[in-house]
């Protein structure tokens, strides 16, 4: 129900009468439940490919098929976490979580259950009428991931969430992400360029190479991290300290250093 | 956003929106639904623009009355310009004159600038003075704020690195603060040229002797709905070519600042 | 505010009062003291205050201020209101339906250009010296600024917040209502700023053409009667009147956007 499928992927982008390619034949199927990163240089298509399954654009040639459906709009069962935010600055925290139960067309009493629940999981209790402008860059993700997580999603979208936060908040986010995503597990494609994030949070991590962007290597993260126990360990610091941890982002690392042009 | 268009569809539908305009008004003139002195065909009102143009009305041909009202226009806008903007670059860089102008010019913003028309008729009569005055009222406001707002905001780096570099404060002013607030100052001027033109025209319907606002005044007045609209075509064409002759200057100006 | 913001702020409000006063006192002098202006081109301050209270209690041009006041009003209102609710729905339909823009833009196009002061002597021509005329230029006075920015109000929208309204499932109403309209509040409200100036110039311009009551009127009559007296007065008021509506107006917009940081 809830596994996408990238079939024989490409996307050509036409500008000032030229075509360029920008995804090149991507076959990727990420499955239920699973936590999928991907990884890559700017520009290598990875924020199309998870655009497209959101449905807010579309493949030039092949199928993006989410549960065996092939994606045609956008939709609240494909929930997105942009970078952004994209909050609406008109609305409360509570109104921001609602809109999308709202239209869903729930019971208004079944609504305020749900969004309690929500605002209780990513701690934004007391913050209920507060609006986006008055909200740290932090709490404001918190708020479109609690959004995200109240539709109750077959699949989770999340572009680069954490791009637009600094380095101590992004670290306490990528903690709440690992506890609220166990917690509440479902299918996840993350998109980010910091290769600890995508280690640190993914079951498997995509590595994508520059323009026109392919698939390099898909690294099985999640294999190590279970027989690492890296969940025992509270900290994200502790974990970045563990010697497979460290080895398998420094393989990622070279495989993107190999895709920069050569420096002279 | 919404739904898009190819570009045969844009040009299709704009043409169709084009074409209804004459066809609603063709028909409504030509059905007599109104008499035909109110309401004349387009065909009519392009007969009566030419014609204009040969035979004089209220005193002059439409080009003698169009020339009357740029050169009352040029004049108006000069004045405004040429007070304004330095006036504002300098309320904008030293505060004691913003302190003591600013609520001078509060106060009288909200007058709109055609109120000014009787006393512009008193002090001037018909002749040349009165419209200008209305105009200088009408677009001095868009220079001084916006030469104002340009040297206010400029970015105080740009200041700050001029200083650290030695600049002696006529340097800062000449090299740094004027460019910077430049921008700013030729919208302004854009704006100001906008409303200078349309201040213009209200003037001309009240405290004028000639002029295309005269005309239209005139026109009415023997009931020659042809005359006005002809009068208006003829306003609003000049308003767009000073409109883009405006764009035009901002937008070199603009690029040669590589923007 | 902090302590020094107070201060600065007590310091600004200082000069200005001291400004106005000095400005006062010029008048007074240049007038009334010596001389120097004529009777005949400008008034005295004393000259003002008889003339105010002359048309107060008195009246002046077939009426007394408050009734000048109330014709001047009522119009713009009126001419103001019809073309925001046309305009604005206009405005949105244009920003968010390229099929809408496509058809309407010509002939906008082609009427944007005409000032709406010169739709007098038309207005006039159709309708007559009365209220109907002026009502009609002050409608086409306040339409194109509240078009114009609604729409830009659309195409400014943020494309995330459009792309989130869409993956969370907002149907047809609820979009337009919830996600659109308040999207684009912020220029609607820049839009009917500049709509209500342009409505309150014009008629002024329409009343001084001709008119029966209101300040325009008021203004022409004092200028045939050689009265520079109640010129002044009659565009103090037309300045307290646009700005009263002004304010009122901003009152508006800030109790309608509460999310704005202020």
């Amino acid at each position: 129900m809830s596994e996408i499928a990238f079939d024989n992927v490409s996307r050509v982008f036409a500008r000032d009468g030229k075509d360029f390619l920008t995804l090149d034949r991507i076959d990727l199927t990420i499955r239920e439940k699973e936590f999928v990163a991907i990884v890559g240089p700017s520009g290598c298509g990875k924020t199309t490919c998870l655009r497209m399954v959101a449905g807010l654009e579309f493949p030039s040639t092949g199928t993006v098929k989410v549960g065996g459906s092939v994606v045609t709009a956008p939709g609240p069962e494909r929930a997105v976490v942009f970078q952004q935010f994209g909050l609406f600055p008109w609305k409360s925290v509570w109104d921001n979580i609602d809109f999308g139960l709202k239209c869903k067309g729930l019971p208004v009493a079944e609504r305020g259950e749900h969004i309690r629940r929500f605002i209780e999981l990513m701690s934004l209790q007391g913050y209920e009428s507060a609006f986006p402008h008055q909200l740290s860059g932090g709490m404001q993700q918190r708020v479109a991931i609690a959004r995200a997580y109240a539709l109750d999603p077959a699949v989770l979208l999340m572009d680069e969430p954490f791009g637009a936060l600094d380095a101590q908040t992004r670290t306490v986010m990528q903690e709440e992400l690992v506890r609220v995503a166990r917690k509440n597990p479902r299918t996840v494609l993350f998109i980010t360029h910091a290769v600890e994030e995508a280690v640190y949070l993914a079951d498997r991590v995509v590595v994508m190479t520059r323009r026109p962007g392919r698939i390099c290597e898909i690294i099985d993260v999640g294999t190590v991290r279970r027989g690492e126990s890296w969940d025992r360990l509270e900290r994200i610091e502790e974990v970045m300290d563990q010697a497979s941890f460290v080895h398998m982002r420094t393989h990622i690392w070279r495989l993107l250093r190999e895709q920069q042009p050569d420096e002279h | 956003m919404g739904n898009a268009l190819s570009a045969k569809q844009f040009w299709l539908l704009s043409a169709a929106g084009f074409a209804s305009l004459f066809v609603v008004w063709s028909v409504a003139a030509v059905s007599g639904a109104a008499p035909a002195q109110f309401l004349p065909t387009p065909w009519t009102v392009i007969q009566r623009l030419v014609e204009l143009t040969q035979k004089p009305f209220a005193g002059y041909t439409l080009q003698e009355h169009l020339w009357s009202s740029v050169l009352r226009y040029l004049l108006g806008f000069g004045l405004a310009a040429a007070i304004g903007v330095p006036l504002g670059l300098m309320m904008g860089w030293f505060r004691s004159l913003d302190h003591i102008v600013s609520p001078l010019f509060e106060g009288i913003r909200f007058i709109a600038p055609i109120a000014w028309v009787p006393f512009a008729a008193l002090w001037f009569g018909t002749g040349i003075g009165g419209p200008t005055l209305i105009i200088f009222m009408g677009a001095f406001p868009p220079a001084l704020i916006n030469a104002y707002r340009g040297a206010k905001f400029v970015e105080p780096r740009l200041i700050e690195a001029a200083q650290t570099l030695g600049a002696s404060a006529w340097r800062v002013i000449v090299e740094v603060l004027l460019p910077a607030s430049v921008p700013s100052i030729v919208a302004g001027l854009r704006i100001s040229a906008g409303l200078g033109w349309q201040s213009l025209i209200g003037a001309e319907l009240i405290v004028a002797s000639s002029g295309i606002g005269y005309l239209i005044v005139k026109g009415q007045s023997s009931i020659s709905t042809s005359t006005v609209m002809a009068g208006m075509i003829a306003i609003g064409t000049v308003g767009i070519i000073i409109d883009v002759l405006l764009r035009r200057a901002e937008a070199t100006i603009n690029r040669r600042r590589g923007r | 505010m902090t302590r020094a913001g107070h201060y600065m702020r007590a310091g600004r409000a200082t000069m200005a009062i001291a400004t106005l006063l000095t400005a006062l006192v010029l008048w007074y002098s240049l007038t009334t003291l010596t001389g120097i202006i004529s009777p005949a081109r400008f008034a005295s301050p004393g000259e003002v205050w008889a003339a105010w209270l002359q048309i107060s209690t008195q009246g002046y041009a077939d009426a007394k201020l408050w009734r000048h006041i109330l014709q001047s009003c009522m119009l713009v209102l009126f001419g103001f209101l019809t073309a925001i609710a046309v305009g604005v729905p206009l405005g949105l339909a244009m920003g968010w339906s390229k099929r809408a823009e496509a058809f309407v833009n010509p002939v906008f196009l082609l009427l944007r250009p005409i000032p709406p002061l010169a739709w007098i002597p038309l207005a006039i021509v159709w309708l007559g010296l009365g209220d109907a005329a002026k009502i009609m230029v002050i409608f086409v006075a306040a339409f194109v600024p509240s078009v114009i920015n609604t729409y830009a109000g659309v195409r400014s929208m943020e494309p995330h917040l459009l792309e989130a309204s869409a993956m969370l499932g907002a149907k047809r109403f609820t979009f337009i209502r919830e996600v659109l309209v308040p999207g684009a509040l912020p220029h609607i409200f820049t839009g009917l700023r500049l709509s209500l100036q342009a409505s309150w110039t014009t008629l002024v311009a329409a009343e001084l053409v001709g008119a029966l009551y209101g300040l325009g009127q008021v203004l022409s009559a004092a200028a045939q009667d050689i009265f520079p007296a109640m010129i002044l007065v009659g565009m103090i008021f037309v300045g307290v009147c646009g700005g009263a509506m002004t304010w009122l107006l901003g009152q508006v917009e800030k109790r309608a956007m509460p999310w704005r940081a202020a």
